[in-house]
């Protein structure tokens, strides 16, 4: 038996440093942001306009206002501030810190965070849960990259055996948008989304999309954890339950 | 969105491939499928795919037709120019009116067209493009089988014929269309005009809504007769004793009847177009749909079309060249290849130097940029063209402040003795509040503290079940106070807890130029040891023996079993037993937890031992009774009795 005297780490902790790791091994810089967000940071600037329908693809908190705005209008305030429903909020504030410092691509950054869903929890989805941000720019970071930084991810974590795939989807931030799928244990899993970053991203924060062009990726975590381990629901992550540190 | 196998077929001559493929093909060049089912038997069976329709593709995908189209291209089929299709879907319908087989279709409606007396008159520009025609004398009455069936397929409810005529144009083609009974209006006039303040409406389904000035309306020249683009009201509802109708194609103001329907709370399939923007370039198409069809069904006289449309769209022309296509996916496709693309799709294009010039069609309103007919090459051409490259790219390696301290902090309190636990970040009182929640718990925590008590707690009564001599947690995690959120570290066990900022945790902790050297060290491994370097370059398979074992959610029972053996046996000896005894229900490897020698002098005979184990059982099925644990340590007792050895 191992050292009784030390800790236990958390799996999922565990899994986000492997991870880290892998992509940190390649060049990629950590980058951090807020949970509680802007809607700014999370909608607008991502392309993702208000009074859209693609607002609706992800149910969103919106915290409530702090103080009720000044009785100008029925209703009161819109909310401003919301749990962020992605870790893409990422992305816009590290390439307009990026911008200001005067700096120009290529760069790429990764990004593990909590990201909140209002939506009702079962084995396999959580009002919480984690996502790990990959973004990479650069004067010809293509599609085809993306495909092997995926690949390469997944593979160092679940083995040289895993097969990856593209399905067309939509996201408004990128374009082409696609989710992908790997192969492990000869089951198709559904992974997660990415794509090629929306030009219109990149021009708001204030990066030239006529010349760079790049990836970004936002897989979650959990379900990564989750076949690894063979674990057969994610609930008990975040119920402070040591049992579940077996890792 | 519900799509019929069948409805399909009515755009295509060929029969279609088989209900799996088509799903396999839509899957992999166009949308999700998320369900396929068979209804019906024999003659009359039917395939419904739900297929997720996400807001790119809203504009023109959310019908039979749009899906058609994407079959057609996919599986390289020839579909029929859509006002084809409805004479063959009444031809092709024996008993289509109920009255014999074979009727002879093809509406002349056309040539009999007469002058119309409708008038319209938009007063807001939220209205895009509003169409009218006049059907007089037509026959109110019960929709033929067909109909009814191919609504019913979908989850659509029948009403009469014009109603489901109305319905069935939306689902095949994706315009919304709304009839009025022209004998209820106070004249021929339609207006199209925001609300006022006072003004009420009820609407089809006998809700009253109120009105305001930010809602646009179809009205007579005295009442709101429906809510543009959401729903109509009963005041000029088509019931069976209509003679004479108006048919309302039109189009609305996206974002304005998005918020109108959300300020409401009418969702209707109509808004479900709406919101996502049709183009008013798609009326024309459904008016001739639909005439044709009422005509076929309910008979009557049709009068010209009154179409008012303040600002014709234009066309959309987007430029891409072969070398941005592949630059952008890392591909190398031939200037035939990509052609092939624009042929599938029935654009209009011209081609020099290696540059295309397209001609969007209407319905695209997702194709604005080169970005996007990137996306139309790829996803046609199929993903599985792309090779997986490894970017050849020169970065500057950083290391994030916050990212390491949360990394420092895990290895230090995991070194300390401390186990790492995740609670959730919602709870029932704190600082901040979140609007609207599907859980009960509709605040943020404010600190870390509570969720780790809760965790003490829990592993505190677990203790048995866990390798650990006491319980010591500790959580990095974000709490959410009014001044704004903060990472915050708690740490401690029964007696104590200490919540701290990390940073100020870091401050007293070490110092940040130490940093680089030992990033990589601490990430690679966390609290565990670091990996000997002939084992990193193998590290997946080290994971495999890493499987995860769910535990079981009822109750354990543990019993301490001590026994004197002579000195010098082997605790071995003991475990053996109490292993194979304590059967498939003894979860846990014996647990030594006290032990001791008496010597010889004082009981007589020679020097014997004492060791106490602890036993857990526990079912994965049910609750275990204490008998049946008692007969398991009866056999144990036994056993250890037999070795000549007594238990205390």
């Amino acid at each position: 038996m191992e050292d009784n005297q030390k800790g236990k780490e958390h799996p999922l902790s565990i899994v986000i440093n492997d991870a880290v790791k892998i992509f940190t091994d390649l060049g990629f810089e950590v980058a951090t942001g807020p949970e509680l967000e802007n809607v700014y940071y999370n909608f607008d600037a991502l392309n993702v306009p208000k009074d859209h329908p693609a607002r609706d693809m992800q149910d969103t908190f919106y915290i409530k206002p702090a103080r009720p705005h000044d009785n100008s209008g029925a209703g009161g305030g819109e909310p401003e501030k919301v749990l962020r429903t992605h870790t893409s909020n990422v992305q816009i504030r590290y390439m307009e810190n990026f911008v200001k410092s005067g700096k120009k691509p290529p760069f790429a950054i990764i990004s593990v965070g909590k990201c909140f869903r209002n939506e009702a929890t079962d084995a396999t989805h959580e009002m919480q849960f984690y996502q790990i941000e990959g973004l990479m720019i650069g004067e010809d970071i293509s599609m085809a990259n993306l495909k092997g930084i995926l690949s390469h991810f997944y593979k160092k974590m679940l083995g040289e055996g895993t097969n990856l795939r593209f399905r067309p989807s939509f996201f408004p931030f990128t374009e082409p948008s696609i989710e992908f799928d790997l192969k492990y244990k000869e089951n198709w899993i559904e992974m997660g989304g990415a794509g090629m970053v929306h030009p219109n991203v990149l021009d708001k924060c204030g990066i030239d999309s006529s010349k760079y062009q790049g990836f970004a990726f936002g897989p979650g975590l959990e379900r990564l954890m989750v076949i690894k381990y063979l674990m057969p629901d994610i609930r008990p992550a975040y119920q402070g339950d040591l049992r579940f540190n077996q890792i | 969105m519900k799509i019929s196998y069948n409805w399909l077929q009515n755009y295509f001559e060929e029969k279609l491939p088989e209900p799996e493929k088509i799903s396999e093909g839509i899957i992999f060049h166009s949308f999700e499928v998320e369900s396929l089912d068979k209804l019906g038997t024999g003659e009359k069976v039917d395939w419904i795919f739900d297929i997720k329709i996400l807001p790119d593709r809203a504009h023109d995908c959310l019908s039979h037709w749009g899906i058609a189209k994407e079959i057609s291209m996919i599986f390289d089929l020839k579909i029929n120019f859509v006002p084809e299709i409805f004479s063959q879907v009444l031809a092709r319908l024996p008993n289509s009116d109920g009255q014999g087989q074979g009727r002879k279709t093809g509406p002349d409606h056309s040539k009999s067209c007469i002058g119309s007396e409708l008038k319209i008159q938009i007063e807001d520009d939220k209205c895009l493009r509003y169409m009218g025609r006049i059907v007089k004398k037509v026959k109110v009455k019960e929709s033929p089988d067909w109909l009814k069936e191919k609504l019913k397929v979908i989850g659509q409810k029948s009403i009469n014929n014009i109603v489901d005529t109305a319905n069935f144009v939306m689902f095949d083609l994706g315009q919304p269309i709304h009839c009025f009974d022209l004998d209820k209006l106070q004249s021929s006039k339609i207006i199209i005009r925001n609300a006022k303040n006072d003004e009420k409406i009820t609407t089809l389904d006998e809700k009253e809504i109120n009105l305001d000035d930010s809602i646009l309306v179809i009205a007579d020249e005295k009442n709101p007769l429906a809510i543009a683009g959401i729903k109509g009201g009963t005041k000029a509802e088509v019931n069976a004793n209509t003679k004479n109708i108006v048919i309302e194609v039109a189009n609305f103001n996206s974002v304005t009847t998005r918020k109108t329907s959300q300020k409401i709370g009418v969702l209707t399939e109509a808004v479900k177009r709406y919101e996502n923007e049709i183009t008013p370039e798609l009326c024309g198409i459904a008016m001739n749909s639909i005439t044709d069809m009422i005509y076929a069904l309910a008979g009557g006289e049709v009068e010209e079309i009154v179409d008012i449309y303040p600002q014709k769209t234009k066309q959309r022309v987007i430029l891409v060249s072969i070398n941005y296509i592949n630059k952008r996916l890392g591909s190398n496709f031939s200037k035939e290849e990509i052609e092939s693309v624009w042929k599938k799709l029935d654009f209009e294009y011209t081609e020099k130097n290696n540059e295309f010039e397209i001609r969007i069609p209407f319905l695209r309103i997702d194709l604005n940029g080169p970005y996007d007919l990137t996306e139309e090459v790829i996803r046609i051409l199929g993903y599985d063209r792309l090779e997986e490259k490894l970017p050849e790219i020169r970065l500057n390696k950083k290391v994030n402040k916050i990212f390491y301290k949360m990394l420092w902090t895990r290895h230090k309190l995991l070194k300390d003795g401390y186990s790492e636990v995740m609670t959730y970040s919602f709870c029932n009182e704190g600082e901040v509040e979140v609007l609207a929640s599907a859980s009960d718990k509709k605040f943020l925590r404010n600190n870390l503290t509570d969720g780790l008590k809760e965790s003490i707690k829990l592993n505190t009564l677990n203790l048995p079940l866990l390798d650990m001599d006491d319980v010591k947690v500790f959580e990095i995690g974000t709490v959410f106070l009014k001044s704004g959120e903060d990472m915050h570290i708690a740490y401690g066990d029964k007696k104590n807890i200490v919540e701290i900022s990390l940073e100020k945790f870091c401050i007293k902790e070490f110092h940040e130029n130490s940093l680089s050297n030992s990033f990589s060290e601490v990430l690679g491994r966390g609290g565990r040891e670091p990996v000997p370097d002939h084992l990193k370059k193998n590290s997946s398979s080290e994971f495999f023996k890493n499987s995860f074992k769910m535990w079981s959610v009822y109750p354990f029972i543990s019993r301490d079993i001590a026994v004197w053996v002579p000195e010098g046996t082997a605790p071995e000896k003991l475990i053996e037993i109490y292993k194979s005894f304590g059967t498939e229900l003894l979860i846990k490897e014996p647990k030594l937890f006290d032990s001791f020698t008496k010597p010889a002098s004082s009981a007589g005979g020679n020097d014997k031992t004492s060791f106490a184990y602890r036993l857990v059982f526990q079912a994965d099925d049910r609750t275990l009774t204490d008998e049946e644990i008692n007969v398991i340590m009866t056999n144990i007792t036994n056993k250890v009795l037999s070795l000549g050895f007594e238990v205390r």
